[in-house]
C-alpha cells in the first residue's frame, strides 16, 4: 500500500506533498490578509460614528452568517463577471478573463476570517485593564500614544486563543477551494482517488494530513500564550 | 434577468433546497445530540486511559475538514464495496444523503461532547452533594439535578453548534445533494446571474436570525430564575466554522 | 474670579459640578492648593470624593467647572450635541504631564517592566531624551526603595511595591501637584504601612498633595489641610487641628465615629 505514497512516476507522493503546498500557501497568505481586515473591522465596529459602527456590525453578521462555501462562489463567480465586464469595458475585443482560484480563495478566506477574528479582537480590546487606560491619559498621553503604547502591545495577549482556533477553521477552510478546482491537498488527494480507485485509502491520508497541521498550530498556538503571558499573572 | 425576476422564477427551487438544509441540519443535529450525552458523562466520568480513544475521536473531527470526512465516508465507502454489500449495507452508503447525514453527525458529536462536558463540569458540585444528600441515587442525581442544569449551561454553546452545522451543510451540495447552495449552483449555472448568490446569502442570513430568536426565547422559558441575570461564563457562545 | 496670587505653581480648582444621568454626585466644589500644600478629602462612599478628584485632571469629565495650573486654563464647555468637553484637549493633555495621579488600583503596565513603567510618561509624551530618564527613573525607584525590583515585571511584585511603584512612575514626570486616589485601599492591611510612609516623606520634602483617603492618622498627622465633603459638596474645612478638635459639623463627628 505504501507504494501507492511513493515520489515520483510510481506513485502518489509528490503530487500531494504538492497540493499539501498550496494548502499551507493558500493559508499563510490569507491569515495576515485576514487578521489586518478583521482588525479595522473590530476598529469600525468600535467607532463611535454610527455608520462605521453599523458598517462594521453589518459585515461581521453577514460574513459570520453565511455558508463560507457561499462566500467563495459569491466571490468566485462574481469577481469573474465583474472582471469581464471592466475588462470589456476596457476593451471590447478583450477574451475571456478567468480569476484564479488561488487568488479567489485567498479573498473569500479572508472576507470570513476578516469577520471572525473581527469579533475576537473586539472582545481582546473590551477585555483591556481599562485602569490601564485611565494611567496613560493621566501622564498626558494622547488618545493615539494609548492606543499605540498601552493597548495594541496588550491586546494580542487576550486575542492569541480566539485568533489560535481561527487559524485551524482557517485551514480546514482551505478544503472548500478545492471545489473550485484550486490543486490543493483536496483536490490532488480526488485527483490520485480518480487513478488509484482506492479513495478511503487516500482521503484518510489527506484527513491525516490536516490533523497533523492542525495538531502542531495548536502546539504552536499554546507556546505563543505562554510567551505572550510573560510577567502577566493573575495575583 | 434582474435581482426580482430571478427569485420570482426560481424560488420553488430555493425553497426546495432550503427544505434540504434544514432537514439535513436538524436530523444530523438531534442525532447527534442523542448520541454526545451519554459519550459526555462518559468523558466527564471514566479515566484516562479509557477516555483516550473518544478523546483522539474528538481531535479527528475536530482537527479535519469537514469536507474530508464528507468524501472519507461518500466515496471511501466504494474501497469496501463488496464487504459492505455482504451485510447488506451497501444500499444506505450508496445514497448522498445518507452519508451526509452520517457524516455531519459524526462531526456535531465530537463538538457537543466538548459542550456537554463543559455543561457538566459547570454544574456546582455543591448541587450534586445536596441531591445526594437527601438519598438520591447516582441516576436521580443524573436526571434530577445534573442534567438539566448542564443543559441550562450548555444551551447558548449547543445553538451556536447547530448554526454551525447548518453552514457546514453547505458542503452536501459537493457531492450532488441539492440542499439551498446546491440549487443555488445550479440555477447561477444556468442563467449565469449572480444575484441568486444575494438571494441564498439573505435566505441563509434570515434562517440563522430566526434560529437565534426562537432559541433565545427558549432558554428564557427554560431559565425564569435566569431572568435578569448575566448568563454564565460558559454560556457564551463560541465561535468558529467548520 | 483668577485668584492667582502670582505663585504659577498654584492649583486652583472652580465650581465643580458633575452629573451622572440625573444624579448630580458634585454640587460646585471649588478647592486651591498652594505649593507645599498636602490637603487630605475624606467623606463616606458615595460623597464625590474620587469622582471629584478624577475631574481635577479630567480623567472625569466635569459638567460645568474651570481648572487653573501653571498657565493652563481648562475650561468645560458644552457642544452642539450637549455634551460637557474641554475647550481644548491639547490643554488638557499639557495639564495632565503637570498632575501626576497614583489610582487605588495601581494600574501598571502589565505588559512593561517596572523601569519601563517609570519611564514611559516622560519618553512617549514628553520627548525626553531615554538616557536622561533612565537615571531619573532609577533614582525615584531608589526613593520610593525599589531600585533591585526594576526589571521585574508588575506582576512579579506585592501590592505595596506595586503602588510604590506606581508613585516613583507619577514622580518621574516632575509633577507640580500629585493626586492620590485612596492609594491604600486595595491593599492588604500589612502593606499599607510602606506606602504611607513613602507618601509621608513625599510631604515632608515639600510636594504639593491632594489625597482621597481613609486613613485618619494621614490626615491628622501629615496633611496642612482637611476637606470633608458630603453629598457633593464641601461641608466642613480646615487645617486638621482645629477640624479634629472641635468637629463643628455634626456630620463629620459621625463620619469620625463610623471610621473608628
Amino acid at each position: 500500500m505504501l507504494e501507492l505514497f511513493a515520489f515520483g512516476d510510481t506513485g502518489w507522493g509528490d503530487e500531494l506533498l504538492k497540493g499539501f503546498g498550496v494548502t499551507v500557501a493558500l493559508a499563510v497568505v490569507t491569515l495576515p490578509i485576514g487578521i489586518l481586515l478583521g482588525f479595522l473591522i473590530a476598529m469600525a465596529s468600535m467607532s463611535k460614528n454610527s455608520t462605521l459602527h453599523w458598517f462594521g456590525i453589518g459585515y461581521t453578521t453577514v460574513f459570520r452568517g453565511i455558508p463560507e462555501l457561499l462566500t467563495l462562489f459569491t466571490v468566485y463567480n462574481g469577481a469573474a463577471l465583474l472582471l469581464n465586464r471592466l475588462a470589456k469595458f476596457a476593451n471590447p475585443e478583450a477574451g475571456f478573463v478567468e480569476l484564479s482560484p488561488f487568488v479567489a480563495g485567498v479573498v473569500s478566506l479572508s472576507l470570513v476570517f476578516g469577520a471572525f477574528s473581527a469579533e475576537v479582537l473586539r472582545g481582546a480590546f473590551q477585555a483591556l485593564d481599562k485602569g490601564q487606560v485611565e494611567a496613560g491619559l493621566a501622564v498626558g498621553m494622547t488618545r493615539i500614544d494609548v492606543f499605540r503604547r498601552v493597548k495594541l502591545p496588550q491586546v494580542w495577549r487576550f486575542a492569541l486563543p480566539g485568533l489560535g482556533n481561527l487559524w485551524v477553521n482557517l485551514i480546514k477552510d482551505t478544503a472548500l477551494v478545492s471545489i473550485i478546482s484550486l490543486d490543493d491537498l483536496m483536490r490532488m488527494t480526488q485527483v490520485a482517488v480518480g487513478f488509484t480507485k482506492k479513495p478511503f485509502t487516500f482521503f484518510l491520508a489527506a484527513c491525516l494530513a490536516y490533523w497533523a497541521i492542525c495538531a502542531l498550530s495548536e502546539v504552536v498556538a499554546a507556546r505563543l500564550e505562554t510567551r505572550a503571558n510573560r510577567g502577566v499573572r493573575r495575583a | 434577468m434582474d435581482f426580482i425576476n430571478v427569485i420570482i422564477t426560481f424560488w420553488p427551487k430555493l425553497l426546495h433546497g432550503l427544505g434540504l438544509t434544514l432537514l439535513l441540519t436538524g436530523l444530523s443535529a438531534v442525532l447527534a445530540g442523542a448520541i454526545s450525552l451519554p459519550l459526555a458523562v462518559f468523558r466527564t466520568t471514566a479515566g484516562p486511559w479509557a477516555q483516550f480513544p473518544m478523546r483522539l475521536y474528538i481531535s479527528f473531527m475536530r482537527g479535519t475538514p469537514l469536507l474530508g470526512q464528507l468524501f472519507l465516508i461518500y466515496y471511501g465507502s466504494g474501497q469496501f464495496r463488496a464487504e459492505l454489500q455482504s451485510i447488506g449495507l451497501w444500499s444506505f452508503f450508496r445514497d448522498p444523503f445518507n452519508c451526509a447525514v452520517l457524516a455531519f453527525t459524526l462531526n456535531s458529536t465530537a463538538y457537543q461532547i466538548e459542550i456537554l462536558r463543559g455543561g457538566l463540569m459547570g454544574v456546582p458540585a455543591g448541587q450534586i452533594e445536596a441531591a445526594r444528600a437527601i438519598g438520591m441515587s447516582k441516576l436521580q442525581a443524573y436526571a434530577r439535578v445534573i442534567l438539566p442544569h448542564t443543559y441550562r449551561i450548555a444551551q447558548p454553546a449547543l445553538g451556536n453548534e447547530i448554526i454551525l452545522l447548518m453552514k457546514g451543510s453547505a458542503v452536501a451540495s459537493v457531492i450532488t445533494i441539492f440542499d439551498l447552495m446546491g440549487e443555488t449552483k445550479t440555477v447561477f449555472a444556468k442563467t449565469f446571474d449572480f444575484s441568486i448568490y444575494l438571494w441564498a446569502a439573505l435566505i441563509y442570513l434570515a434562517v440563522t436570525t430566526l434560529f437565534v430568536r426562537g432559541w433565545r426565547y427558549l432558554e428564557k422559558r427554560l431559565n425564569p430564575h435566569l431572568a435578569g441575570h448575566a448568563p454564565a461564563e460558559a454560556a457564551k457562545p463560541a465561535m468558529g466554522t467548520r | 474670579m483668577n485668584t492667582t496670587n502670582g505663585n504659577t505653581k498654584t492649583l486652583i480648582v472652580e465650581d465643580i459640578h458633575k452629573s451622572f444621568g440625573p444624579v448630580e454626585v458634585l454640587r460646585g466644589i471649588s478647592l486651591t492648593a498652594k505649593e507645599h500644600d498636602v490637603i487630605s478629602i475624606l467623606g463616606s462612599s458615595g460623597s464625590g470624593k474620587s469622582t471629584f478628584l478624577r475631574c481635577i485632571n479630567l480623567l472625569e469629565m466635569p459638567t460645568s467647572g474651570r481648572i487653573h495650573l501653571h498657565g493652563d486654563h481648562i475650561e468645560i464647555v458644552k457642544d452642539s450635541k450637549g455634551n460637557s468637553r474641554p475647550k481644548s484637549m491639547r490643554q488638557v493633555e499639557h495639564m495632565r504631564t503637570k498632575l501626576g495621579m497614583v489610582f487605588q488600583q495601581f494600574n501598571l503596565w502589565t505588559h512593561m517592566t517596572v523601569l519601563e513603567n517609570v519611564m514611559e510618561g516622560p519618553v512617549t509624551v514628553l520627548k525626553q531624551p531615554k538616557n536622561e530618564v533612565k537615571d531619573r527613573a532609577e533614582a525615584m525607584l531608589a526613593r520610593v526603595g525599589l531600585s533591585e525590583r526594576k526589571n521585574y515585571y508588575p506582576s512579579g511584585l506585592s501590592g505595596g511595591q506595586q503602588q510604590r511603584v506606581a508613585i516613583a512612575r507619577a514622580l518621574c514626570m516632575e509633577p507640580d501637584v500629585m493626586l492620590f486616589d485612596e492609594p491604600t485601599s486595595a491593599l492588604d492591611p500589612e502593606l499599607v504601612g510602606e506606602v504611607l510612609q513613602v507618601m509621608r516623606k513625599l510631604a515632608e520634602e515639600g510636594r504639593t498633595m491632594i489625597v482621597v483617603t481613609h486613613e485618619m492618622s494621614f490626615a491628622r498627622d501629615v496633611s496642612s489641610e482637611v476637606v470633608f465633603l458630603h453629598k457633593g459638596q464641601i461641608e466642613e474645612q480646615g487645617p486638621p487641628k482645629t477640624m479634629f478638635k472641635d468637629q463643628n459639623s455634626d456630620r463629620f463627628r459621625q463620619f469620625l465615629s463610623k471610621v473608628r
